[in-house]
């Protein structure tokens, strides 16, 4: 056992920074619910970075480090299931990507479809590809700060199954992926809250002064922590029960930071001047997704305990 | 990074466990119910720690040349591990290896060392720690235990409580204030617990048979070799004891084996396929693990020689609140093994939970530490 980084992962994860230090602050005057990294993923793209996992000697635990920095930028961009997933899942094969994740049924909008060229989906028995070019996703409204679109029965018709690949390992990576994604994002969100109450003032003195305030950020701080260990755990491992124990500690995790990271900033955190919300309500995306905390923690006991 | 034990670790991990197989009682649990500080416990403890002894797994983190076997600081992780999820059957002993020997061989005396260090390694010689007062207990600085210097030592009166073991201990490793107020004015004393003018009162308690205790220390003559280190600089002493404690002890470890048993009780009478019953039992498995490999973190922190940061409270602050889902989901599923009190893994999982967030200091305090000096918020007024 050591839980240090490597070398090679320390190498990559300072490139990753250097990259992300160019995209660390949305222009000012955006008041959008999100922001979609249009120059952030170009970088990616150009420097290979969403093919870290099939590069020699990396994998999982590579693309997580990748999804951890990327999180908590203050952009919106689809890393998870290009960068984990899909190589985890379906390693002989690179996909056209951004690549949205849904599963069955089918009724509700999914993340990043409206900018998705290709959409995994898992029915319950099989998991499926459909090929999204030229097609024409309508664009749903929602809380919450990802772009989302919804399937119509043709997309659903036109895709093809995809022979030997498990739903429930489709699942599993999908679990990883939010786990760490949760991770970014909550620290981001957890900093900008613990520099916000150092700076406001009030009763003549910085909020972050009051127990109550400092108490309720220490645990936070714990949520975070954990949420890294555990996705750092599941990455490495592979197995289906670190996955499921990962998410459901995340989902849990994303619940109480969106509201502790809210309330301290008052009134400020709600206004769309403000950027706390393209953190704080990816959380709340991120929260419900699969299933949520309840969902993830029934698989962990199904995996360890049994059905 | 690599989560993967290594040979070694695991074959040693296999070695406790054959070791424990072999030892303990069939009736182990009947006989101990899991209650570090009960007579059965502490009795069986001075023949159990012998043979770990005898077997080289006693104190197998200390180094060769003072009797030990040089292992890493993984090793001392999983014989905590094994020794806490098999209930403790090293009683308060595991103080004596964790804490009291190193310490005294970083700051005692060679007479010291060497009246105590075989003791030790013996496995037959149980501390107490001698640290909070009825006034001083999260804010342990104020301690008013006096010890006064007279020509030949000092005289020590005062009182500490929440003592553990204190009634079947040998030595207490104690503070007492010989100088001014708060962390300058404390020394730090190594007294028997048969010297005259101690005390000792079990205070009747929910956690454990003999868990905390009163101490009570009435003109107690204490010659200058009984005091560990220099005078008034004890707090150094209680700084060193602490980071060797820091998180402590790994309470997961016998959490994980009560939930596993919880789930067998709940299978054999047809309520674990409830999917409410499942869904939190795996949020505290989670819980646990989350809080295992953030206490693992901190031992790798130390395996790779970096000092200790304030993500030892963190880690600790996790400790506390897997526990406490522990202790929720005994409250809420198996309320009817509680009320009869039959099980004794069931029951002292569900005392030991009940602790956890005020054993070792106030798990408040581990929150205050790391608004401080980790997220480096405003100190208050």
């Amino acid at each position: 056992m050591n839980l240090d980084l490597t070398s090679d992962q320390l190498t990559l994860q300072t490139a990753i920074e250097q990259l992300a230090d160019h995209h660390r602050t949305v222009p000012t005057g955006t008041i959008d619910h999100f922001v979609p990294g249009v120059a952030l993923e170009r970088d990616l793209e150009e420097n290979g970075f969403f093919d870290v996992a099939r590069q020699d000697d990396m994998g999982a635990v590579e693309a997580a480090l990748l999804i951890e920095t990327i999180a908590q930028l203050p952009f919106t961009v689809e890393v998870g299931a290009s960068a984990l997933v899909a190589p985890m899942v379906l390693p002989g094969q690179v996909l056209p990507r951004p690549i949205a994740l849904a599963r069955a049924p089918f009724t509700g909008p999914v993340r990043y479809l409206t900018t998705a060229k290709t959409a995994l989906i898992d029915t319950g028995n099989d998991v499926r590809l459909i090929d999204l070019t030229g097609a024409n996703i309508e664009p749903v409204k929602t809380p919450f700060a990802y772009p989302y679109g919804r399937l119509t029965e043709g997309d659903i018709a036109k895709a093809k199954v995809l022979k030997g690949v498990s739903p429930a390992l489709l699942r599993q990576w999908w679990q990883v992926s939010l786990a760490v994604e949760i991770y970014g994002v909550a620290k981001a969100a957890v900093d900008l809250t613990v520099q916000y109450v150092k700076d406001r003032r009030q009763f003549n003195r910085p909020i972050g002064q009051f127990q109550s305030v400092q108490h309720r950020l220490a645990e936070c701080t714990m949520l975070v922590h954990g949420t890294r260990i555990l996705a750092r755990r599941a990455a490495w491992s592979g197995k289906a029960s670190d996955a499921a124990e990962a998410a459901a500690y995340a989902q849990e995790a994303a619940t109480r930071i969106h509201y502790d990271t809210h309330q301290f900033h008052g009134a400020m955190g709600i206004t769309a001047e403000y950027p706390l919300h393209l953190w704080s309500f990816r959380l709340k995306a991120l929260q419900g997704e699969l299933g949520g905390q309840f969902e993830q923690a029934k698989a962990a006991a199904v995996a360890h305990w049994g059905a | 990074m690599d989560f993967e034990w290594t040979a070694e670790h695991n074959a040693f991990r296999e070695r406790l466990r054959d070791v424990l197989t072999r030892t303990l009682p069939a009736d182990w649990g009947v006989k101990s119910r899991y209650d570090t500080s009960s007579e059965y416990v502490s009795k069986y403890s001075r023949t159990f720690c012998p043979m770990l002894a005898k077997e080289g797994l006693l104190i197998p983190h200390w180094a060769k040349e003072l009797g030990g076997e040089g292992l890493d600081g993984f090793h001392h992780w999983i014989l905590g591990e094994e020794m806490v999820a098999a209930g403790e059957p090293r009683s308060y002993q595991y103080m004596s290896v964790n804490w009291v020997g190193p310490t005294l061989m970083k700051y005692g005396t060679k007479a010291q060392v060497d009246e105590f260090i075989p003791k030790i390694k013996s496995g037959n010689f149980i501390w107490c720690q001698g640290f909070s007062e009825p006034n001083a207990g999260s804010d342990l600085a104020a301690l008013s235990t006096r010890a006064e210097r007279t020509k030949n030592g000092y005289i020590i009166n005062g009182s500490k409580i929440w003592t553990s073991g204190a009634s079947f201990a040998n030595h207490c490793f104690m503070l007492a204030r010989t100088g001014g107020a708060r962390r300058s004015g404390v020394s730090v004393f190594l007294i028997p617990m048969d010297a005259k003018g101690v005390e000792v009162r079990v205070i009747p308690n929910y956690i454990g048979e003999r868990t905390v205790h009163e101490v009570f220390f009435t003109d107690v003559e204490v010659p200058e070799e009984w005091r560990l280190g220099e005078e008034n600089k004890g707090w150094d002493i209680v700084t060193h004891v602490l980071n060797l404690e820091r998180i402590g002890i790994p309470r997961y470890a016998f959490s994980l084996r009560v939930l596993d048993h919880a789930i067998d009780l709940l299978k054999q009478r047809g309520k674990y396929s409830d999917s409410a019953v499942q869904a939190r039992a795996g949020r505290a498995k989670a819980a646990c693990e989350a809080s295992r490999h953030m206490a693992l973190s901190i031992i790798n922190e130390r395996v790779n020689g970096r000092p200790a940061s304030a993500t030892t409270n963190v880690a600790r602050y996790a400790l506390v609140t897997s526990d406490r889902m522990i202790a929720e989901f005994l409250g809420d599923f198996l309320h009817d093994d509680l009320v009869g009190g039959n099980d004794p893994m069931i029951m002292s999982g569900y005392r030991r939970t009940g602790s956890v967030g005020i054993a070792s200091g106030a798990a408040e305090v581990q929150l205050d530490l790391i608004a401080r000096n980790l997220l480096q918020l405003p100190r208050g007024d």
